[in-house]
């Protein structure tokens, strides 16, 4: 099997938020598009992971960026010593194998880019590769999942309306605090008290959220924060390493946020 | 030698300088060796014979020499021209203080000769600038350099200068302390904390620690003192005070951060106000004392950190005096710090009966019951409490007036106003926010005349809205005074939009031309073109498939170049138009005025700029001192140029003066949020910036080139049109040789626009 190398083996971590993971299992019977929604860092992508485990299917991740052409996902032309030899781009390898393709951060894609996936998304349901001259119908087991961040694009890079209407989606937000703090205890290894201060701390910055921030701390920094203490770094540093500093540059907001983080502990 | 005996001895020596030389000349060896006694002597003859009259010299005799032990022979001896100097511009009784507070400050600048004698320079040229109040500041010199050193004390004297302008009294106000700014200059200028360096953390800090966004003000000038020492909360305004004399760096701004933890758990955990009802003041002082305890403690259930932010201002000593003020600061301690024990009977009783009840701190009432119980015992101890003189403790608990009902609705008529400034500010903001720098390309001319006839802006009634301050730089200084100057923005009088028009069809062919020359104008950033059948680099992905084709025998495609090309314009123009008095003059060689002449500029310009579609803002500005430099939006980015801004154009009037940096600080912040490659602020203006409040001529020119400097380092291009109406021309030293055209009449303007764009692109 070509796709053997995308298969995950051992079951990711995931703790599930709501029903999200029957809400997808449903869609994936009917192989429905599916995009994810949610701010960075609260699991988008793990998700993603611990779905292709249960249903024991390859993940083909794509992170998109902005120089990202159509033939990046679909595939090209390479030359060897004795000619040419078509490559298949990774969402072709997903179409024609049968694997869950994952495009990550999907508008930071060109636009003219994203138009490709259209019609694996209606009932057509192939892919087209003019230069090779070929029609890919898709294996019944392919199906396309998108994560989209609402919240800090700018109105320039939003999704085309024919774009969005092709997907049943699932929002993601921060979980609860006492989820947060078990999946942090988990991943970090930190005891719970520890945890449920990093949660507090989180909460904090998420205040500022729009208010001197662009984002408030993901639950990935937390985990971050938690190795950190883990490695025996103390508690005000290691927030200030893995959350206060990458999260802003602003002095004020800084200090704000040391400040607060303080009160926590 | 008592001082009477001087004064006739002086007298003496006043009115005959020749016969003392030998008493003076003894009491001077004892300090100075022969020369210097000659030199001392000569100048001390000098100070005599001008004739300032006899206390002068007698001042000057009397701390000479024991400032030439402190500070050397030659400071002491110059000090005779200085006090000479002062004499003449300020008056005898200033100069008689200066000797005095000469001393002062050769100990204060702890001997130093260089520090001295600057020191003296400076005293000098106040003396120049403010006549009326050197005596004040030399009287005040002591306490004024414990908290500056030299250059310092130039930033405060300069500001008390520039605050009150060429307003004798008001300077004097200012140097006497009666001006409420004195103070907050000196906090500034002393490197104390103060709450305008720490407002945005300060913000952050209540909103991440508890959610809360509510504005935080400071207290009013006129305020009495009690109420500008401790802060206080409403349910929609925080005042914060302005400094808190007595703490420095770090602890101060611990002690914003305390206060503001504070005031927010009071918001979280307070609940509804307590009725006064028929408290007695020891009893509602008591209540507040729990409650504030109450809800700390509750605090730090949530945040165990603040604990260790709130401690350190809890000072009072279990053996501390047995007064109401002295016992309460202690409850509060008892309360709050579990390490501290006081044995007095009422401290223990009362902490008793609150930890007692922590099942139930939930509960404001139990503030209430227990306040009221405590403060009967403190009225049985027969301790006095007086209610005038209470200040809550420590400093950063408020003042608890936002605890109480008081049965009237109390919304005082400030805090309504400043609560209204802030929903302007906000909406404002929003405004821009949500506009999408394309949005303006949208903009169609649907429904003109509603909207002309429309008042949309309810606000800005005829008396003008106080918007926002901004800094003002201090070439003598070099450094910014924050909040120096007011933008009020008053709503553009109405005119006939059919003025505009007119405009414009009377000058058809340079509307044209104009046109045609923004719309060729490049300015975006450079795109790479790919796949060119020339150009300057190779276009690699081309390349390979026209190899590919090679390999696979089909004919390979030509166009395997690429090149980098501006192709659109992407760009934001925020035209700002002075409209001061000087405007009205008329332009050299023309029979319009400068403002006709600016009018007709901007018409032509914006028509062009709307036709194809740039987004644009034009606002005109003015200014009647630093309190208010007025503002006119006459169009905004993202509202349509219809009749609306074409009537508010045409309504333009001259009047006031020209307070350039300001107004070019308000127009930029507009300018910032736009989302376009390139952002140019065009400023159309005839010479030079003046203010009726300024009489340095240099100081506006330098603020404004500040101003330039600062805009360059967030990416915005200032551009300036002059309009030569024969004055002296600042422009150039402003906004640099190359950023200035001049005009003098319309038809020129294409000829110089293009210069302008190139500037832009090259």
């Amino acid at each position: 099997m070509p796709l053997k190398d995308y298969l995950i083996t051992e079951e990711p971590y995931y703790q599930s938020t709501g029903k999200e993971i029957a809400h997808f299992e449903a869609a994936y019977a009917d192989r429905m598009p599916i995009m994810l929604k949610g701010p960075t860092g609260c699991g988008k992508t793990r998700f993603v992971e611990h779905i292709a485990y249960r249903l024991r299917k390859p993940l083909v991740t794509v992170s998109c960026h902005e120089d990202m052409t159509a033939s990046d996902l679909v595939g090209r032309y390479l030359l060897d010593a004795n000619g040419t030899v078509w490559q298949d781009g990774p969402l072709t390898l997903a179409v024609r194998h049968g694997a869950i393709c994952y495009l990550d951060e999907i508008v930071e894609a060109r636009q003219d880019t994203t138009v490709v996936i259209h019609s694996l998304t209606d009932d057509r349901r192939i892919l087209s590769l003019e230069k090779k001259n070929e029609v890919v119908r898709a294996h019944p087991d392919f199906q396309l999942v998108i994560s989209y961040n609402p919240g800090y694009q700018s109105v320039l890079k939003d999704l085309k309306e024919s774009t969005k209407q092709r997907f049943g989606a699932i929002d993601f937000s921060y979980p609860s605090a006492k989820l947060e703090a078990e999946i942090v205890c988990h991943e970090s290894g930190v005891e719970q008290a520890v945890a449920d201060k990093l949660v507090k701390i989180a909460e904090r910055s998420r205040n500022l959220r729009g208010h001197g921030l662009e984002e408030g701390a993901s639950t990935r920094m937390l985990i971050h924060v938690g190795q950190l203490i883990n490695r025996g770094v103390p508690l005000g540093e290691a927030c200030d390493v893995a959350l206060v500093l990458p999260i802003t540059d602003d002095p004020d907001i800084r200090s704000a946020l040391g400040s607060a983080i303080s009160a926590c502990a | 030698m008592n001082s009477s005996k001087k004064r006739n001895f002086l007298k003496v020596i006043a009115d005959d300088n020749g016969t003392d030389d030998t008493e003076r000349s003894s009491q001077a060896k004892q300090v100075f060796d022969d020369s210097d006694t000659a030199r001392w002597l000569r100048a001390c003859r000098k100070l005599g014979q001008a004739g300032y009259g006899a206390s002068v010299i007698d001042a000057y005799e009397r701390y000479s020499p024991p400032l030439a032990r402190r500070v050397g022979t030659d400071c002491a001896i110059d000090l005779a021209d200085i006090v000479s100097s002062v004499a003449i511009k300020a008056g005898r009784r200033a100069a008689e203080c200066l000797p005095a507070a000469a001393i002062k400050a050769a100990e204060r600048l702890e001997d130093k000769e260089a520090r001295f004698r600057s020191w003296m320079g400076l005293i000098e040229r106040f003396a120049d600038l403010a006549p009326e109040s050197v005596e004040p500041v030399l009287l005040k010199m002591d306490v004024l350099l414990s908290r500056l050193n030299v250059s310092r004390l130039e930033a405060w004297l300069l500001a008390g200068v520039r605050a009150a302008g060429i307003d004798h009294e008001r300077r004097l106000s200012f140097f006497m302390f009666e001006d409420a700014e004195a103070s907050r200059w000196l906090d500034h200028e002393s490197g104390s904390v103060v709450y305008s360096d720490m407002d945005r953390e300060l913000k952050a800090y209540l909103t991440a620690l508890w959610g809360i966004r509510i504005p935080l003000r400071e207290p009013p000038a006129h305020a009495p003192e009690q109420a500008r020492r401790r802060a206080s909360f409403s349910q929609s305004l925080i005042r914060i005070p302005s400094s808190f004399p007595g703490y420095r760096g770090e602890q101060a701004a611990d002690l914003y951060r305390a206060a503001l933890a504070h005031v927010g758990a009071h918001m979280m955990f307070s609940g509804d106000r307590f009725p006064i009802g028929k408290l007695k003041p020891v009893q509602v002082a008591l209540v507040s004392l729990i409650e504030d305890a109450r809800v700390e403690l509750l605090a730090i259930r949530e945040f165990p950190g603040l604990r260790r932010l709130w401690l350190p201002f809890h000072i009072a000593q279990a053996t501390g005096s047995k007064n109401a003020p002295g016992l309460m600061a202690r409850l509060s301690r008892a309360l709050l710090d579990p390490e501290f024990h006081d044995m007095d009977g009422w401290i223990r009783r009362a902490r008793t009966m609150f930890y007692d009840r922590c099942g139930e701190w939930e509960c404001p009432a139990i503030s209430r019951e227990i306040g009221g119980l405590i403060g009967n015992d403190l009225g049985q101890m027969r301790v006095q409490f007086n209610a005038r003189t209470y200040v809550v403790e420590p400093p950063y608990r408020d003042d608890n007036l936002g605890l109480w009902d008081f049965g009237d609705e109390e919304t005082p008529e400030a805090a309504e106003a400043e609560q209204l400034f802030d929903s302007i500010r906000i909406e404002e903001q929003d405004d821009d926010d949500d506009m999408p720098p394309d949005q303006e390309r949208e903009e169609h001319e649907q429904s003109e005349d509603e909207e002309a006839n429309r008042i949309n802006m309810e606000f800005l009634a005829q008396d003008g809205i106080p918007v926002a301050r901004y800094p003002e730089y201090d070439y003598v200084t070099a450094s910014s005074r924050p909040d120096w100057t007011t933008i009020v923005e008053f709503a553009p009088p109405a005119g006939h939009a059919h003025v505009i028009d007119d405009i414009l069809e009377r000058h058809a062919y340079v509307v044209n031309r104009i046109k045609a020359l923004i719309d060729s104008a490049r300015v975006s950033r450079p795109q790479r073109i790919n796949r060119q059948q020339e150009g300057e680099y190779l276009d690699l992905n081309a390349c390979i498939e026209a190899v590919i084709s090679r390999r696979m025998g089909e004919t390979p495609d030509p166009h395997v170049y690429s090149h980098a090309e501006r192709r659109h314009r992407d760009l934001s123009v925020h035209v700002l138009l002075d409209v001061s008095e000087s405007t009205k003059d008329k332009v050299v060689g023309s029979d319009n005025t400068v403002l006709e002449l600016e009018r007709q500029a901007t018409a032509l310009l914006a028509h062009a700029m709307f036709g194809i579609g740039d987004p644009f803002a034009i606002a005109a500005f003015c200014s009647n001192r630093r309190e208010e430099v007025r503002y006119y939006r006459v169009k905004d980015f993202g509202a349509p140029y219809n009749a609306r801004s074409k009537s508010c154009l045409a309504g333009l009037s001259s009047g006031f003066s020209t307070r350039i940096g300001a107004a070019m600080r308000h127009a930029a912040a507009d300018l910032k949020l736009q989302q376009t490659h390139r952002k140019l602020l065009l400023v159309i203006t005839d010479g030079e910036p003046s203010d009726i409040d300024v009489s340095d001529r240099r100081y506006l020119v330098e603020d404004a080139r500040h101003v330039i400097h600062d805009l360059a380092h967030d990416g915005i291009d200032v551009f300036c049109v002059g309009l030569d109406s024969g004055g002296d021309s600042y422009l150039t030293r402003i906004f640099g040789r190359r950023n200035v055209v001049q005009i003098d009449r319309l038809e020129s303007l294409p000829e110089r626009l293009p210069m302008l764009y190139f500037r832009l692109t090259a």
